[in-house]
């Protein structure tokens, strides 16, 4: 079974993924948990759900999250679309779906993931990430936490400058 | 004619390619009558990424009897900036120095394609 | 000026230690060129022509002694002992090797700077006001606020890959002194019914291959909501903006062809689905922030004796004050601006040496402050009336006291084809020879005030679009031609040069600005500046003296 880098209560580790990701043109549909392009779940995800499957949903760069927002609690797995490291659209989408329609399942990344991303993608609620670099658990740990201040909320559960500030006062 | 030229990576040095060696002097530099060879170079000057930083192959003019660049870029590249004639490769002088900068006119620009990729 | 805490310190040297360790990747071949060009540009690390160029970030254009020494030193230490103040308020150095980038940046730090996000698609460096705390014509110090967006928008996880760069310009006066019209977003603070303070928020403003002024979306946001607003703007872009063609990925063309009321509403809509508080800064992290501006003046006459005395004496000295001088808040001080124009040198360039010495004449005249403008020059911005003719002495040994703010020797140019890649053609030469032409200091006076700005290429870095006369180099069959504007303006009266006519060859730019000198000249009326007549006038008649030989 293929594996990707998942934060857990352990912190960052390699864990066995269980999903088959699903092509918009691939006629067969394995058995077991899928992910599927969001134009797939439109047309075969309310089956795949009754059936008891975990479903995941596949959204590229040009999607916007607002279509899933009714779905998103039966969804186990938003895999958010890094088409270059260069298209910040997904920072955008993993936010809202933590920060604004509470989501709480898994957010992995996928596409051109690389580990100088780390801390922006765990900042933007991503939790789950699927390294083009080859990058080991450790690497991806050290590079999510090189810097030990941020100077904004996000999506994460991280103490900006102004608050600890504000609490030293 | 042409010759193959990069930035070295580690100083950001202009370099110019001769049989195997970067040079930073373009008086060194070694010059390409036959396309094969000359691509054959630049392949090779690519497969080197901890070397240099973006290697391409500019065309070169004669003028009063020595080769320079065509384009007005790459003379720069070879000289330094004119409005500090004491920094860059131009502060050595000397004769093909001269011709670069004196062959104002002559110039025409290629190589730009690859060099707006760079930035 | 803000000083860093503890946060604000470890925040930059973990910056520092990050990019090391990506440096150490780049050189073991860990990492290609196409991985590390983002992260060397996010760390302002551009490779030029002759060499590497860092750009290192000068946030709202404020300096203090130390950090104007610790620029001259890592000039003098990495560079070649000199460098280049930008429009955006930053200084560049030319010849910089990657393998001393590290270390450059952790010099940096020791003085509370860095060259973070002075390149990128992210948000750049802050502009504000370069008189800021010190004009008497503001309605609050936009440092306050420049800086409380420069943290905001530092390693901002969501909006450090956007579709292209973004920059933001603050100002607090009704006299525009940052351009804000041509910033992706520009602020002006006004103040509202209630007497409350807020910003008029423009967006959509740039430069570049399709000039743009911005658009108002907000005619009144109150201050405090700034961020939350800006977050919203920048998350409705991140979202939105093109990312096909890096020519259209700037916010000014999402604005334009949404049209500046719908991008608005989009922007609206967002705003108030977002919770404000999570994001806007509470009171006592603002009043922290202006804490480290406040400054206390001495209690001094208007008028010194000393000051009048000097000027009376030497007519020299009167002449710099009546350009270099502006009005101080206090009374008994005067704003300094010292001048990087030097007709035939390298506009905005400086030399080590002269920095150390702006730096002495900070911490001994100036309460330990100094700034750049994007004009290119430095300003000391608190200086005792009774102390300018010893000023002025200084600078004058130092080749600094060139009498000539905003005259038509006071040319913004960017590095051109002498520096940078992108170049069609050289900046720096043209300035040097239409400079030296108007080198009389009585004749350039005589003129008035006149902008003239050249860009190397169409990315307008040099602002042309926005020159009384702008410049721009292009590439005719790849000889140096260049292509000169009228009547653009960067101020409050705001507007995009028209085109004079056919791209001339180099030879022949500056004796062309010489007529259009003439004509302006010739035909002012009382008081008008060449701006005033332009528009008055038309292009005709200066198209005509500069293209009559061709007829
Ligand atoms: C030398 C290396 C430089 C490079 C490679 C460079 C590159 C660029 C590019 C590509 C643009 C256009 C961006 C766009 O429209 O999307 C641009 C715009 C700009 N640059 Fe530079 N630049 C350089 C130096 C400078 C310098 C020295 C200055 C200041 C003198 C400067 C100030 C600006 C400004 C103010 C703009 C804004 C125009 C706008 O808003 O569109 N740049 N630069
Ligand atoms: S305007 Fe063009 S030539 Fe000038 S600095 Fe910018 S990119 Fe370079």
């Amino acid at each position: 079974m293929p594996t990707y880098i998942k934060l857990t209560q352990d912190g960052l580790t390699t864990v066995e993924d269980p999903f088959t990701f699903v092509a918009d043109d691939d006629q067969y549909i394995p058995p077991g948990d899928v992910i599927l392009s969001l134009a797939r779940f439109q047309t075969d995800g309310e089956r795949l759900l009754s059936e008891g499957r975990a479903v995941g949903v596949r959204v590229t760069a040009d999607e916007t999250v607002e279509s899933l927002a009714y779905d998103l609690p039966r969804l186990s797995v938003v895999a958010l679309e890094f088409p270059k490291f260069r298209d910040g659209r997904q920072y955008s989408n993993g936010r809202l779906l933590r920060e604004r329609y509470g989501y709480e399942g898994e957010v992995r990344a996928v596409g051109d993931v690389l580990r100088e991303q780390a801390q922006f993608m765990l900042r933007c609620g991503i939790d789950a990430f699927e390294p083009a670099d080859g990058s080991t658990p450790e690497a991806w740990a050290h590079a999510a936490g090189r810097f030990r201040h941020v100077y904004q909320r996000a999506a994460d559960e991280r103490v900006p400058a102004f608050v600890l500030r504000a609490e030293r006062q | 004619m042409k010759g193959l030229t990069a930035n070295r990576l580690i100083d950001g040095e202009v370099v110019f390619w001769n049989a195997g060696e970067w040079v930073e002097r373009f008086a060194d530099i070694e010059m390409f009558e036959d396309a094969a060879a000359a691509e054959a170079a630049e392949a090779h000057a690519k497969a080197q990424p901890t070397v240099v930083v973006d290697p391409y192959l500019m065309d070169l003019v004669e003028i009063d009897g020595v080769w320079i660049p065509v384009a007005y870029r790459d003379r720069l590249r070879a000289l330094g900036p004119t409005n500090h004639l004491q920094h860059g490769k131009q502060a050595e002088g000397g004769k093909v120095v001269e011709t670069l900068q004196h062959a104002h006119t002559a110039a025409r620009s290629t190589g730009r394609i690859n060099l707006i990729k760079r930035k | 000026m803000y000083r860093y805490d503890t946060i604000d310190k470890e925040f930059v040297a973990d910056r520092a230690n990050e990019f090391r360790e990506q440096v150490g990747r780049r050189l073991a071949g860990e990492i290609t060129e196409e991985q590390f060009k983002p992260i060397r540009l996010m760390n302002g690390l551009y490779l030029q022509l002759h060499a590497y160029m860092l750009r290192i970030s000068i946030p709202y254009g404020t300096l203090n002694a130390a950090k104007l020494r610790k620029l001259a030193w890592i000039a003098k230490t990495y560079d070649r002992g000199y460098g280049h103040f930008t429009t955006r308020t930053n200084l560049q150095l030319h010849w910089i090797k990657l393998k001393d980038a590290p270390d450059i940046l952790e010099h940096l730090a020791e003085v509370e700077m860095h060259a973070m996000q002075t390149s990128g698609n992210c948000i750049r460096n802050i502009t504000a006001d370069p008189y800021a705390g010190a004009t008497s014509d503001e309605l609050d110090d936009p440092r306050v606020w420049s800086e409380a967006i420069r943290q905001w928008a530092t390693l901002h996880p969501e909006f450090s890959f956007l579709p292209r760069k973004f920059k933001i310009a603050v100002s607090a006066s009704a006299k525009d002194r940052t351009a804000t019209r041509i910033y992706d977003i520009g602020l002006a603070m006004r103040r509202g019914r209630n007497g409350e303070l807020g910003f008029e928020v423009m967006v959509g403003g740039g430069l570049g291959r399709t000039p743009y002024l911005s658009h108002t979306i907000r005619e009144f946001l109150p201050t405090r909501r700034l961020l939350s607003y800006l977050e919203a703007i920048l998350r409705v872009y991140n979202r939105h903006g093109r990312r096909d063609n890096p020519w259209k990925a700037r916010i000014k063309i999402l604005v334009n062809q949404l049209g500046a009321e719908e991008f608005a509403r989009q922007v609206e809509e967002e705003w108030a689905k977002s919770d404000h508080e999570l994001v806007d800064l509470p009171d006592i992290e603002l009043a922290r922030i202006r804490g480290h501006f406040a400054k206390s003046f001495e209690t001094l006459p208007a008028r010194s004796e000393a000051f009048e005395a000097a000027k009376a004496a030497d007519p020299e000295f009167a002449r710099w004050t009546r350009h270099n001088l502006h009005p101080h808040k206090a009374p008994g001080y005067a704003i300094v601006d010292v001048s990087l124009k030097t007709p035939g040198l390298t506009p905005g360039d400086a030399s080590s040496e002269q920095m150390e010495l702006v730096a002495d004449l900070a911490e001994r005249y100036s309460l330990d402050e100094a700034r750049v403008n994007y004009q290119q020059n430095l300003i000391l911005p608190h200086v005792k009336l009774e102390d300018v003719p010893a000023v002025w002495r200084e600078l004058k040994a130092a080749g600094l006291a060139t009498p000539n703010i905003d005259l038509v020797t006071d040319i913004i140019a960017c590095p051109g084809l002498d520096y940078c890649t992108l170049a069609n053609a050289r900046a720096i030469p043209i300035a040097q020879q239409i400079a030296e032409r108007f080198a009389d200091d009585e004749k350039a006076e005589e003129i008035g005030e006149l902008k003239i700005k050249i860009s190397g290429c169409i990315n307008a870095c040099g602002h042309h679009h926005v020159g009384h006369i702008g410049i721009l180099g292009v590439d005719k069959k790849g000889e140096e031609f260049y292509q000169v504007t009228l009547g653009g303006s960067g101020a409050e009266d705001a507007a995009l040069g028209t085109i004079l006519g056919p791209a001339l060859p180099y030879e022949k730019v500056a004796e062309a600005v010489e007529q259009l000198v003439e004509v302006y000249l010739r035909e002012r009326k009382d008081g008008e500046r060449f701006l005033d007549t332009f528009r008055r006038t038309g292009v005709a008649p200066f198209k005509e003296a500069v293209y009559a030989d061709v007829h």
